[in-house]
């Protein structure tokens, strides 16, 4: 084995990607997806929240769970929580989509990146024992609000016997997990791996986005105007059915690389012949990093005005890539994403012409991290 | 059949209410020392006080060690990091030009919950953002990563109880797959109202020093700390002729897609999770010294433990450390890997400490006293909320 | 009886039984195991629940098998503790 020398991790695969499920604020499942791409940027829903003692309202990119009762009954989900809801919800489409729904599930593993975890339940837990003592905490609340209960209840609905993950770790919550879907399927511990990102939006985060970033609730999220915040907050849950390549033609092709880095020691080596989605998403911190390092002559294009500002955006980039390569089909940047000159940026839908896609994220410290998807 | 490459083990640190490092904590543990009380730092309304495992020795040996920026648990993987690292044999020049991941588990670590901040928020307050600040940069794996310049691959695995076992079972796996040449991986989790709230509300807490698999056991102690083990690849371990303390040979994971809160009573996941173990490092039961079993000292736990051992481990010593050191959470795996990996180092293991009368319905019983061990393997097991199982078996010296 | 009703309510609403409704449940059915359905989980939650509404103490789940075998058994519980 040869010695490494703090380089970047590249690791090349052929990771088939099977199922997509996926749920944000432009609806529900790959079909929403794919005319909320087509429809171009749709305005978020305003919510209230209260902030030095006056009612502000603000945009954010949230979801509803209902679907979610096409695949489970309302009984089995009377103690599942909204975070829980959207990875059930994610992961029953990914498994439906794949035509694997009614499989046995005995060797398929779960893993969950959230950034922030059940934070609403978290919450919802301390208002038990803040309004009616610490003897009066609800367990319900509690065993609800640890991070894992989501992979649990996939587990538990699905009867998902192979390993179970959950990694938080940010922006970086998506790449990172990812090794272990990588590793489990190289190492055939188990066929096949439900894969996804969750995040869910909370009171207590829109107002601390209130006091970090004092947004102004009318402009549009801007990703491409590196130097200012814009960043708007949104929800929900993507998920993949990963497997080893069987042979045939996954139909949203294979994950085929993943770069993870830090920007302090060295910067993303974007394939020459690839389309490039960028992660930005109107944090100012972040976007410097993007300005360093996308070469004006890569052809690219930013989605994240249709879903919004999560850690585990990421995933969301990736079902998009995934959409692309089976409509073979590249997607226009929403028009009022930012100014855009000096880069390659796709306003308009065309043709996906390049065999690859990859996906590049930074988080605001630098670390970064690209997966490559490809047809074949 | 072949097994998998074992992943030398070349430093750890440790730190729990059994003492402040490693030697410390195996001090402790050997002279049968506990003594878990009602938290000191935070106080709740709760009729009765659960008693707890605290650290209120002079933490942690030196102030440079503790900082405001970030949280508790942070702090407590940074001091463990440091003296993994330390006793590796490894300097921050040294590791800065290696790849170096770092896999930490945790719950508390990862989890926004500050009582404070939220009281004054939800009644219209105008709460400082410190607080929310300090969770942001307090990421475990984060922290540990920042504080030493490393740009490896960096997780923070939140999976309940089982963390600690799991970061340690993915960062061999990251040695293996050539990601990395070393990986700091280990757990830590700090003590925190929210979770002793949780645990009591649940029903599963002990009035009294918890009883591991003893017949009156009424639940868990709850308690905090911090465990890191530097892995490294044998290649690099033989270029710097650093001995290895043990090898990570293999681990396994299982879940039992049960309930949220119960372990499946007929324990297949952690079959399930000892078994791939097993295969993988191609071992035999005669091979395994003992086992360090999860014992929290819950009925349900214990019971489940206990059938499973009798099943596959039948006649393995085995003992839970939990009884020292209260149920850390997210660190619990790592600190039961620190064990493990120093008492195949010393061939004996300490009492199980609180198991004093077999349970009639338990198959089997751990140790009730210090006992010599024999064999080149030892394992360790956790169970977690949510059902997932998780092994690591250890291999004597550098295997 | 008006505490059986109200446990019936409370026990709807606090475990979430959004498909049933009081009628549904029988004073003397068993609430655990193949009546209701309920679980451990629901058990411990019935435990706070109780302390919440009625300010009564459910020490440990031996206690809590013997309280939660039906309505009739749990009001009955609950009322023993009030008046004691």
């Amino acid at each position: 084995m040869r010695l490494l020398f703090s380089e970047k991790v590249i690791l090349d695969m052929r990771i088939a990607v099977r199922g997509i499920g996926i749920v944000g604020g432009f609806g529900c499942g790959i079909g929403d997806l794919k005319e909320a791409l087509i429809a171009g940027q749709r305005t978020p829903q305003m919510t209230s929240l209260s902030i030095n003692n006056q009612t502000i309202e603000m945009p954010v990119h949230l979801c509803n769970t209902f679907p979610v009762e096409r695949f489970v009954n309302k009984r089995a989900l009377r103690r599942v929580d909204h975070f829980s809801r959207l990875a059930v919800l994610g992961s029953f489409l990914a498994l439906e989509d794949a035509n694997r729904l009614q499989n046995d599930h005995e060797n398929l593993a779960v893993i969950i990146a959230t950034g922030y975890g059940a934070s609403k339940t978290t919450f919802s837990f301390l208002d038990t024992a803040i309004d009616y003592g610490d003897a009066c905490a609800s367990p319900t609340h509690f065993s609800n609000s640890v991070h894992n209960a989501a992979a649990a209840h996939v587990s538990i609905l699905l009867k998902a016997r192979g390993p179970n993950l959950t990694v938080s770790q940010f922006e970086m919550s998506v790449p990172s997990a990812f090794l272990a879907a990588r590793q489990w399927l190289e190492d055939k511990t188990v066929e096949a791996v439900l894969f996804g990102g969750v995040d869910e939006y909370c009171g207590v985060l829109g107002y601390c986005w209130q006091r970090f970033f004092e947004p102004d609730p009318t402009i549009q999220m801007k990703p491409l105007e590196w130097n200012s915040d814009s960043a708007i907050p949104g929800e929900g849950a993507a998920f993949f059915l990963l497997t080893r390549d069987e042979g045939d033609k996954p139909k949203y092709g294979f994950i085929r690389n993943i770069q993870i880095g830090h920007i302090r020691k060295n910067r993303p080596q974007v394939p020459e012949d690839t389309f490039l989605f960028l992660g930005a998403d109107g944090h100012k911190f972040s976007g410097t990093h993007y300005a360093l390092c996308v070469q004006q002559d890569t052809p690219s294009a930013v989605y994240t005005p249709h879903y919004g500002s999560f850690p585990a955006s990421f995933a969301f980039d990736m079902a998009i890539a995934g959409l692309s390569i089976q409509e073979r089909t590249i997607y226009a940047t929403p028009e009022h994403a930012g100014d855009n000159s000096g880069l390659k940026i796709v306003s308009d839908q065309k043709d996906l012409v390049s065999e690859q896609i990859s996906c590049l994220k930074f988080s605001c410290e630098g670390e970064f991290a690209m997966v490559t998807m490809s047809v074949t | 059949m072949s097994s998998i490459p074992p992943v030398p083990v070349t430093g750890i640190g440790c730190l729990c209410a059994a003492g402040a490092n490693l030697n410390e904590c195996m001090d402790s543990l050997f002279a049968g020392k506990r003594k878990p009380l009602p938290p000191t730092r935070f106080s709740s309304d709760h009729q009765v006080a659960y008693p707890v495992f605290e650290i209120t020795s002079a933490f942690p040996a030196d102030s440079s060690n503790q900082r405001s920026d970030i949280l508790f648990t942070a702090e407590l993987a940074l001091v463990a990091a440091k003296e993994a690292i330390e006793n590796a044999g490894w300097n921050r020049e040294g590791l800065k030009n290696r790849q170096v991941g770092v896999c930490i588990g945790t719950t508390v670590g990862s989890a926004m919950n500050n009582e404070e901040f939220y009281r004054s928020y939800r009644s219209g307050g105008n709460p400082s953002m410190e607080a929310i600040t300090r969770f942001l940069n307090s990421n475990p794996a984060k922290v540990i990563a920042a504080e030493f310049g490393l740009t490896g691959p960096c997780q923070t695995v939140v999976n309940a109880c089982s963390s600690g076992t799991d970061a340690i079972g993915l960062g061999a796996s990251w040695i293996r797959s050539g990601i990395c040449d070393v990986v700091l991986a280990g757990g830590a989790d700090e003590l925190c109202r929210v979770t002793y709230n949780g645990f009591i509300s649940l029903m599963i807490c002990d009035t009294s020093p918890c009883r591991p698999f003893d017949a009156s056991r009424k639940g868990l102690n709850l308690g905090e700390g911090s465990a890191v083990l530097v892995l490294e690849s044998s290649d690099l371990c033989r270029s710097r002729k650093h001995p290895a303390r043990a090898s990570v040979l293999s681990s396994g994971s299982g879940c039992d897609a049960y309930h949220l809160t119960a372990p499946a009573p007929d324990g297949r996941g952690l079959k399930q999770a000892i078994t791939a173990a097993m295969t993988a490092c191609d071992k035999t039961v005669g091979n395994v010294a003992f086992v360090n079993a999860h014992g929290t000292g819950t009925p349900d736990n214990d019971r489940v433990e206990s059938l499973v051992l009798n099943e596959l481990l039948p006649q393995i010593p085995y003992l839970s450390t939990k009884g020292y050191t209260g149920h850390t959470l997210g660190a619990a795996g790592a600190i039961e890997a620190a064990f493990t990996v120093a008492c195949l180092e010393a061939g004996e293991i300490p009492a199980s400490a609180g198991f004093e009368t077999p349970d009639p319905e338990l198959l089997t019983t751990p140790v009730k006293h210090q006992t010599a061990v024999n064999g080149s393997i030892a394992i360790t097991q956790s169970l977690a909320f949510g059902g997932n199982n998780a092994v690591v078996v250890f291999g004597k010296g550098d295997s | 009886m008006a505490l059986n009703e109200k446990l019936k309510t409370i026990i709807i609403k606090e475990l979430n039984l959004e498909d049933m409704s009081p009628e549904d449940i029988a004073d003397d059915a068993p609430l655990f195991g193949n009546g209701l359905g309920l679980d451990s989980l629901d058990a411990v939650e019935l435990v706070v629940q109780v302390q919440k509404y009625f300010g009564v103490e459910i020490k440990d789940m031996d206690e809590g098998r013997v309280a939660f075998q039906s309505i009739n058994s749990l009001s009955n519980f609950i009322e023993e503790r009030r008046s004691a």
